[in-house]
């Protein structure tokens, strides 16, 4: 969205647009209230029976002393109640994101999460004011179900896999040793707090601590994607927080449910510690079997597919949503499931679908997790408001230092050990951070509302802790990064343009080193990253791709750039300046042999064969934006036309010389 | 500390690889030379692994290379010894913490000078078109679909994609003769070598075994 020439507008004039909208809602409550109402007792039913939320419609009885008129115009809400109020949400939650990006300096300096869980807040107030009791608190079912999946897909497809890979002993490391060490910690420290009776804590056990300690220490990929879209920090430093919120929960999860299960239980044996340590491991492991093996089905069925092509992206979400929801089945890890299924698919199905069947499923993808995000937080802010806290001094402060505490204890002390096994070491910046940037969410946020009463009296004590720490790090930590980042001067990812050269010096390095690796004898990255590229391409290709065409990253960049270069020709209107084969062979005396009819036409096979296949590849993940799509058939025509007059040229001398009009302007144009 | 081994290493500190690294390097020589004192070409025919790399020919080919041996004179050497073994693995050194800029910037140098070598096989200081195609069809040959023609389009693309990056924009006379060192290093500013060029000796054992 590059800037027009009219000054843009100001962000308050729209403002009012969703408050009003959210103002109707007690509105439509209240008409639906009375107009159930009237028809209650229009029926001989007693009044208020029908409540708003129940939606249950008056029975006719057969016994109406009064009969009713015929109605000409009739009011019923509960009838869709549902879907309304869903649907009037979720255009809120758009309304509010076009709200802010129309003033475009405002989300650079703050992040769109904390203006969402401020139109939250201001919502949470008026419908508490308006009715005088606390609004809908966010289901943590429906978070977990429906809002988290879609967010979490979007971030496992889009995943720059190699650096993922590359840093992969670095992401575990954190992932799991950094949240045992900080639930632990927190839970242990804050115990210690409570144990001091003036704060009149004492009667929080050191399980519900803990538990405590385990729920607050999980770094949240929603509020790490939000954040960190914005700040652009260099690839490296991304992948390493945001892969450890996700691996992370795996271990938040068997943290949670052991805790919780100990709570409950009346006494502890060694045998339960253990199984809590093979839990770990089912629930890891388990999770990203389940993707990889969805991932592969899903690879597969699109290899069917070519004749109906419309649903082929309905296959990409299912299965994604089926390997979610079969984890959470079986209480393993899905989030971990989701991803790796992402990640698996995302090779293959690729290759599988039409062009069009992808740019659906991208912009798909990035709609519902845009929604998905905008409605988390909006519902964290309504969720605020409300009857369901326990302000204590002490409680909260000291759970907010020791968050902050733990975390960068813990980022530096891992830090120096994994160090030692990096090629590439973590400075003080880089740690700083990752420290910095292990912000909490509404993961927190949901399983806190997921403690049974029973078993915690003081609930909401820990709903009110969690909420400031949240807070705290959304609105403080995720306003002051950016400025730190620039302050720290973090290296930021260099936005450059792809080159073809750099893709063959890339890929020449890569097998220089793996050579090299040979040579002597070690078994680097390298080394398994060729293993299951050649395993890959004799078996999981050609089982999951249609039309196995092996093609090099070189080839395929390459073909991507020829399209944008022609069309950026074809739009500066130059392509008229490009002589066609016939001037150019006039042009220059010697005998030249133009291509046979035979020779063009293989050339064009080939090149639309390729050419419908060419993807864009997303270099850095962008929330808000697609790389735009070139438009193909008149790209074909200048590609090969162009490549024809080159190849022509450059037939003549081995080196680019001076009688080449056409190469002179391309050198221009490049 | 010196190294464990009796082969002559006056200027092994220069090159800083530690003696634990000298150690499994000399048992890994000991491996490929079949015991002799020296290596030749066809000693790296024996490591399997080495047989699917594309640019197998040209990675071989750098160990000989006197360019890279530090020898003044040019062309290729039949044979080496430990210390040009350790001469070429030296360039896959980490980087260390407490080197300075201009330290850093020698290092760098040295590196993509090592790269550099490998691309202009004819030993004249530039990478020549030709040769660029060469290298280009050397990488794209472990797949048989593509075409000899894809391969060369490609590299004519990224040549001049390299003159318009080093010489910006050219007149309708103006030649392009080739790459010269000073092109390359400005093509590769981007990327941080320094830090990827480098293999870890972490497994002290071999464990990838020669016939």
């Amino acid at each position: 969205m590059g800037s027009r020439g009219r000054p843009p507008r100001p962000a308050a004039p729209l403002l009012p647009v969703p408050v009003a909208v959210a103002a109707l809602l007690p509105v439509l409550a209240a008409l639906a209230a009375g107009a159930a109402e009237a028809r209650a007792t229009s029926e001989g039913q007693q009044p208020g029976a029908a409540a708003m939320g129940t939606g249950t419609p008056p029975s006719p009885s057969g016994t109406a002393f009064e009969e009713t008129r015929l109605h000409v115009f009739t009011l019923d809400y509960p009838h869709v109640q549902i879907p309304f109020e869903i649907t009037l949400w979720i255009l809120l939650a758009s309304l509010a994101k076009i709200g802010f990006h129309l003033y475009h300096k405002l989300p650079s300096i703050v992040p769109e999460s904390c203006l969402l869980i401020l139109v939250g807040l201001l919502l949470g107030g008026i419908i508490f004011g308006a009715e005088e009791k606390s609004p809908p608190v966010m289901n943590s079912d429906v978070f977990f179900l429906y809002l988290l999946p879609p967010i979490v897909l979007d971030a496992g497809y889009f995943m720059p896999t190699r650096l993922f890979f590359e840093n992969f002993g670095t992401i575990f490391w954190y992932a799991v040793v950094g949240t045992l060490w900080n639930a632990i910690g927190i839970g242990i420290s804050l115990y210690g707090i409570c144990q001091i009776s003036a704060f009149g804590l004492t009667d929080i056990t050191l399980l519900q601590n803990l538990l405590f300690g385990s729920l607050i220490s999980a770094v949240d990929p929603v509020a790490v994607l939000a954040v960190f879209e914005n700040i652009h920090v260099n690839e490296q430093l991304y992948i390493l927080v945001f892969g450890e919120s996700l691996l992370n929960d795996a271990i938040t999860v068997v943290l949670y449910n052991l805790f919780k299960s100990f709570c409950q239980m009346r006494t502890i044996k060694v045998i339960d510690i253990f199984a809590g340590i093979a839990n770990f491991f089912i629930v890891g492991i388990g999770g990203v079997l389940i993707g990889i093996l969805l991932g592969f089905v899903a690879a597969f069925t699109t290899r069917f597919t070519h004749k109906i092509r419309v649903i082929e992206p309905l296959f990409v979400f299912l299965y994604s949503y089926l390997s979610y929801i079969t984890a959470e089945m079986f209480h393993l890890s899905g989030i971990m499931a989701i991803t790796a299924c992402a990640m698996t698919m995302n090779k293959y199905v690729e290759e599988n679908v039409s062009q069009k069947s992808y740019t659906t499923i991208k912009y798909f993808m990035k709609m519902l997790s845009s929604v998905s995000e905008t409605l988390i937080f909006i519902f964290m802010g309504v969720s605020t408001v409300g009857k369901n806290h326990e302000w204590n001094w002490a409680f909260v402060s000291f759970t907010l230092l020791f968050c902050l505490i733990w975390r960068a204890l813990g980022v530096f002390v891992l830090t120096q050990i994994i160090n030692v096994f990096r090629t590439i070491p973590l400075t003080f910046k880089d740690q700083f951070i990752i420290a910095y940037g292990g912000l909490r969410g509404a993961i927190c946020f949901s399983l806190v509302f997921l403690l049974p009463p029973a078993v915690f009296p003081r609930k909401k004590l820990f709903i009110t802790a969690v909420i400031v720490v949240i807070f705290f790090t959304v609105f403080i930590q995720g306003i002051t990064i950016r400025p730190l980042v620039e302050f720290l001067d973090v290296k930021r990812s260099n936005k450059k343009q792809p080159a073809v050269s750099e893709e063959i010096y890339n890929r020449f390095f890569d097998h220089v080193k793996t050579g090299i690796e040979d040579v002597c004898g070690h078994w680097g990255h390298n080394f398994w990253r060729d293993k299951f590229k050649k395993f890959d391409n004799k078996y999981l290709r050609r089982l999951l791709i249609r039309e196995n065409q092996p093609k090099s990253s070189i080839v395929s960049l390459y073909k991507k750039l020829e399209i944008k270069h022609a069309i950026e020709m074809a739009e500066s209107g130059m392509i008229s300046k490009v002589p066609s084969s016939v001037s150019l062979s006039d042009y220059h005396e010697g005998k030249i042999k133009p291509l046979s009819p035979t020779e063009m036409e293989n050339m064009r096979e080939i090149l639309t064969k390729n050419l419908y296949q060419i993807r864009h590849r997303t270099m850095s993940y962008n929330r808000h934006s697609l790389a735009a799509d070139a438009g193909e058939k008149q790209a074909k025509e200048i590609l090969i036309r162009r490549r024809h007059s080159l190849r022509e040229s450059l037939r003549k001398t081995n080196s680019l010389s001076r009688e080449r009009p056409v190469l002179a302007f391309c050198g221009v144009f490049l | 500390e010196g190294p464990q081994d009796s082969a002559p290493v006056t200027s092994l500190h220069s090159l800083a690889v530690t003696s634990e690294q000298i150690e499994h390097l000399h048992r890994r020589f000991k491996q490929l030379s079949q015991d002799q004192l020296t290596i030749r070409k066809e000693n790296f025919d024996s490591i399997p692994d080495l047989e699917f790399n594309p640019i197998r020919g040209k990675i071989v080919h750098a160990f000989f290379d006197k360019r890279n041996l530090r020898q003044e004179s040019d062309g290729l050497a039949d044979e080496i010894n430990f210390e040009d073994f350790l001469t070429i693995m030296s360039y896959f050194r980490p980087i260390e913490m407490n080197m300075d800029e201009e330290q850093l910037d020698r290092f760098r140098k040295e590196k993509l000078k090592f790269l550099f070598h490998m691309y202009d096989s004819d030993h004249d200081g530039k990478i020549t078109l030709q040769e660029y195609r060469n290298v280009v069809e050397e990488l794209l040959s472990g797949n048989p679909h593509l075409e000899k023609e894809s391969a060369r389009s490609i590299a004519d693309g990224a040549m001049m994609e390299a003159a318009s990056i080093c010489v910006g924009q050219m007149g309708p006379d103006q030649v392009y003769e080739g790459i010269t060192f000073e092109d390359f290093l400005k093509m590769w500013q981007g990327i941080d070598i320094e830090t990827k060029m480098h293999v870890r000796f972490l497994n002290v054992d071999t464990i990838a075994h020669c016939y």
